[in-house]
């Protein structure tokens, strides 16, 4: 047998059960390395919270997701009545599925404000770009997760929606029509879609959105945690080798964070019971008419926290390819003239341009514009690789970086309002705008991220007690 | 602040905060817990029905679905009747007084085990392991059943032999007598099964 | 926190107030009339019972409510014999939901279509800018006016060239719209002014009009008959979770007090 760690036998019973734990299973050793003796800076904000919240949304989801497949019947003739069987005929059904539904919202509330964190703070920077790109499929996930979970209560929206995206795989030349057909197992979004989609969501996704979670939260602890003012605290360690701006997360943060969990079930709860529609973005008015193959609603927009890519694919059009082109011209001349490479890649640069000029001229607009909503989630991913600033946190950058990030902010939010409005002829300019200043910030961040006067960035974290 | 002072705050406001989480995790289980009971449709789909005896004539039996399981109308001849005395000593339970709170309400504790002494209204499932009974309402010798058989029913799949009020027969794999579900008459040839007067 | 909460509250007013803008905007040059406000009475049982009377009687001849259970009126108020005596129409269950006999291949015959479902309708009919999906019912079940190019001899102010006639055309009377023509932009612009009446209903139009916002109540409480439980019980949970946040604020700051 191994090193076995033996205690008195006047020990308490407790202790010796732990005891007996410890010495088959890390128990006691977990809980260390991962709260009682894992040190964070001790000036976590507010912006702090989301990713604990992220977590909480995550289980409502899953309890809440295991009582609803108790009741809901994923077949195309029953599901919509199934929904209303819970929410009538299953004691407490209809809390259920308001806390299923306003969780789902929840959910890409907290993940926006949890991301946002990271960027204005340089949580994506060395050593953390891992922690980030795990984020960033747990990203990707999600919205796939949402997506399916979309279809299951087969009302108009739901049906439209789904009809409307899986088109979009059709877009892509070559395959497209033949993929389309794949993911929906028939000729158009129907039984067969609905109960694929219905083992996806409930099963196959959660599955790989746990393991994801749990790589993001073992990446993080292998690192340590960032803080707002960027500094790594792990360079500065006492003489037990402990961090002097770091306290233990446990029991500082866990009762920090059980104060944030009761704010935000508050807030929750305000919803689920007073306003679950949430004027119809929660829950869209389209949704309570079951779905019809044949009659497809004036006005179909995808749910809220889509609309902002759902703008960027709308902006588009075949006008818009001509600026695009434009952009990948300008882009590969500066980068030839600009940037240092060897003399050989020159002209590989500049063929590779050209030859993306002429498949854009070649293919629609309407491929061009699901290859930039998807880029658009895509390029965060590559965000750690793009931030060539000297500091880390948005609080020691120059000052009008800070008005770069608040631009940033305010073009996503009018993104998303264009995204839920019919089009316009106003509402696609003001959107093209709004796509090309999204993914300028980030295409030309190598360059705008240096420019201007960094303040000094201090030794110690910056902490008033409370 | 001394040491003393703020471990004594921490342990309030632990204790206020855990009694609070206890309570409010309780209140979020029940209805989660609550949701497993039957809904309203499975309520619906249970409640009581109605049957038609009008046209049902002595020997004969009509079967009813309730909760979906088979109730047994059964219109028992005189001889039928009169033989059912005769049976106390072959029968494992012949005063249904094992578990009447399960198999007889009170206007069944009778020598006929009904509230009208022609009509025999049981579930037709065996006690045993829950197969259905086969009618055996022929009296006489027949195979699997003694010579002298006065008729009832014979379950096929161990053999339980039950007569023509329900009870069970001693020595069989069936430990009680056929259940007589709740019931009443509307009319004199209508009942309803599954509400009595007491409900 | 109040940062939380200040931009949650102003994101919401954000969004409500551009929704508005927008609605506002198709509204003024809209193919519809504004909607009237539904009144509020979905706490208010007699309005209620006289609304699913309403609702029994004209309604569900043609259309469904294929997910309302009949038992499920005890919730207005009434007794499981008041319904089986005046409301169950369509079945003798009590248990049963609400389904209509109407034949659905006579209704593609006779009316072109299938009657909706009604079950939730209310919840349905909203549209961002116009109001509810009450506001939009109050609207519509009074705003029919005689109209024989129409097959039914009906049509709708709220929903033009509706394929349903005006079933409770007895109680209302007939009466037709009338207009005032404007100048705009170098055109003629026909602008709603009132109505007019034609023949008497046999309630006057404030009785009807008491009487569709009890229907429209109806249809609504019906839409989600928790809904009154929901609000009752989320006062208990939003008092319980401000306390719950007490304490867990004082027990944050209990902890950190010791961080220098």
């Amino acid at each position: 047998m191994a090193q076995f760690k033996e205690v008195s036998p006047n020990a308490p019973a407790s202790e010796k059960l732990l005891n007996w734990v410890d010495n088959r299973f890390p128990l006691s050793k977990l809980f260390e390395d991962h709260m009682s003796r894992y040190y964070a800076a001790k000036n976590l904000n507010f912006w702090y919270f989301f990713g604990a919240l992220s977590l909480l949304v995550l289980v409502i989801q899953i309890v809440t997701g295991i009582f609803l497949v108790m009741h809901y019947k994923p077949d195309a003739n029953l599901a919509f009545g199934s929904v209303e069987y819970i929410m009538r005929d299953v004691p407490w059904g209809w809390l259920v599925r308001y806390m299923h539904s306003t969780g789902a919202s929840a959910f890409f509330v907290v993940v926006y404000l949890h991301m946002f964190r990271g960027l204005i703070y340089g949580s994506y920077r060395k050593p953390r770009e891992l922690v980030w790109v795990f984020g960033c499929a747990i990203f990707l996930v999600l919205m796939a997760e949402a997506f399916m979970g979309y279809l299951l209560p087969w009302g108009q929206m739901s049906y439209w929606g789904a009809q409307v995206i899986v088109n979009l795989f059709a877009a892509i030349p070559f395959i497209g029509p033949d993929l389309a057909l794949l993911i929906r197992g028939d000729f158009v979004v129907g039984d067969a879609t609905l109960n694929r989609f219905f083992s996806f969501h409930v099963i196959a996704v959660p599955l790989v959105l746990l393991g994801l979670v749990v790589a993001h939260i073992i990446a993080l602890h292998e690192v340590g945690s960032n803080n707002p003012d960027g500094i790594e605290i792990k360079a500065n360690l006492d003489k037990n080798g402990v961090p002097v701006d770091g306290i233990p997360f446990h029991p500082y943060y866990t009762v920090h964070d059980i104060f944030g969990v009761s704010v935000f079930l508050t807030v929750f709860s305000a919803i689920v019971f007073f306003a679950p529609e949430f004027g119809g973005y929660f829950l869209e008015y389209n949704n309570f008419i079951p779905a019809d193959p044949f009659k497809t609603p004036l006005h179909i927009a995808p749910v809220w926290y889509f609309t902002p890519y759902y703008s960027m694919l709308r902006a588009i059009t075949t006008e818009m390819m001509y600026v695009l082109i434009l952009c990948v011209v300008l882009g590969a001349l500066v980068a030839v003239v600009k940037i240092r490479m060897p003399s050989f890649l020159k002209p590989v640069v500049l063929v590779a341009a050209a030859g993306l000029v002429a498949t854009m001229l070649a293919i629609d607009a309407k491929f061009w514009g699901v290859v930039v909503m998807g880029g658009a989630v895509i390029i965060l991913f590559f965000l750690p690789w793009l931030d060539f600033s000297p500091v880390k946190s948005i609080r020691y950058r120059p000052s009008w970086h800070k008005y770069m990030y608040a631009i940033f902010v305010i073009n996503f939010v009018i993104l998303a309002y264009l995204g839920v409005q019919p089009p316009s002829p106003i509402g696609e300019r003001v959107s093209q705008v709004g796509t090309l200043f999204y993914f300028g910030f980030f295409l030309l961040m190598p360059w705008w991220s240096t420019i201007g006067e960094p303040k000094p960035v201090p030794q110690r974290v910056t902490f008033a007690a409370h | 602040m001394s040491d003393t002072q703020v471990d004594s705050s921490k342990r309030t406001w632990l204790i206020a905060s855990s009694c609070a989480g206890v309570v409010g995790g309780a209140f979020t289980a029940v209805p989660f817990v609550s949701s497993f009971q039957p809904s309203e449709k499975a309520k619906a789909a249970g409640a009581a029905v109605e049957a038609d005896v009008s046209a049902l004539k002595p020997g004969e039996k009509i079967t009813v679905e309730w909760r979906g399981k088979p109730v047994w109308i059964v219109r028992r001849t005189p001889e039928q009747l009169a033989a059912l005395k005769g049976l106390d000593p072959q029968l494992a339970d012949p005063k249904s007084e094992r578990k009447p709170a399960e198999f007889t309400p009170e206007y069944a504790l009778n020598p006929h085990r009904s509230i009208k002494e022609e009509f025999l209204v049981v579930v037709g499932i065996c006690t045993h392991l829950g197969c259905s009974p086969s009618d055996k309402f022929q009296a006489g010798p027949q195979p699997s059943l003694p010579d002298d058989w006065q008729g009832g029913f014979f379950c096929p799949c161990h053999g339980s032999t039950f007569d023509m009020a329900g009870r069970v027969y001693k020595n069989k794999p069936a430990p009680d007598n056929l259940e007589v579900p709740p019931h009443m008459y509307l009319s004199d040839t209508r009942l309803l099964i599954g509400e009595d007067k007491k409900a | 926190m109040t940062i939380l909460r200040t931009s949650y509250r102003l994101l919401w007013s954000l969004v409500a107030s551009c929704a508005l803008l927008s609605g506002a905007a198709h509204a003024a040059g809209g193919d519809t009339i504004a909607w009237d406000k539904a009144p509020k009475k979905t706490n208010d049982l007699a309005a209620l019972q006289n609304g699913a009377k309403l609702f029994v009687n004209y309604c569900l001849n043609c259309h469904s409510a294929a997910f309302m259970r009949y038992n499920r009126l005890t919730d207005i108020g009434l007794t499981e014999q008041q319904i089986k005596d005046n409301l169950l129409f369509t079945t003798d269950k009590i248990g049963e939901t609400m389904v209509s006999n109407f034949n659905p291949k006579h209704a593609k015959e006779w009316f072109g279509g299938v009657p909706p479902d009604l079950t939730v309708i209310a919840r349905s009919r909203a549209a961002f800018g116009k109001g509810s999906g009450p506001d939009y019912l109050y609207t519509y079940l009074r705003t029919y006016y005689p109209d024989d190019t129409k097959a039914t001899g009906w049509n709708n102010l709220a929903f033009p060239n509706v394929g349903m006639p005006h079933v409770l055309w007895e109680l209302q009377g007939t009466r037709k719209p009338v207009y005032d023509v404007k100048q705009e932009h170098g055109q003629e612009v026909k602008v709603f002014k009132g109505w007019e009446q034609l023949t008497p209903g046999t309630m006057s139009p404030l009785e009807y009009d008491q009487a569709m916002g009890d229907l429209v109540a109806y249809l609504q409480w019906m839409g989600e008959p928790a809904q009154n439980t929901r609000t009752r019980v989320g006062v208990g949970v939003l008092l319980f979770l401000a306390l719950l946040t007490v304490f867990t604020w004082r027990l944050n700051a209990a902890f950190w007090k010791e961080i220098k």
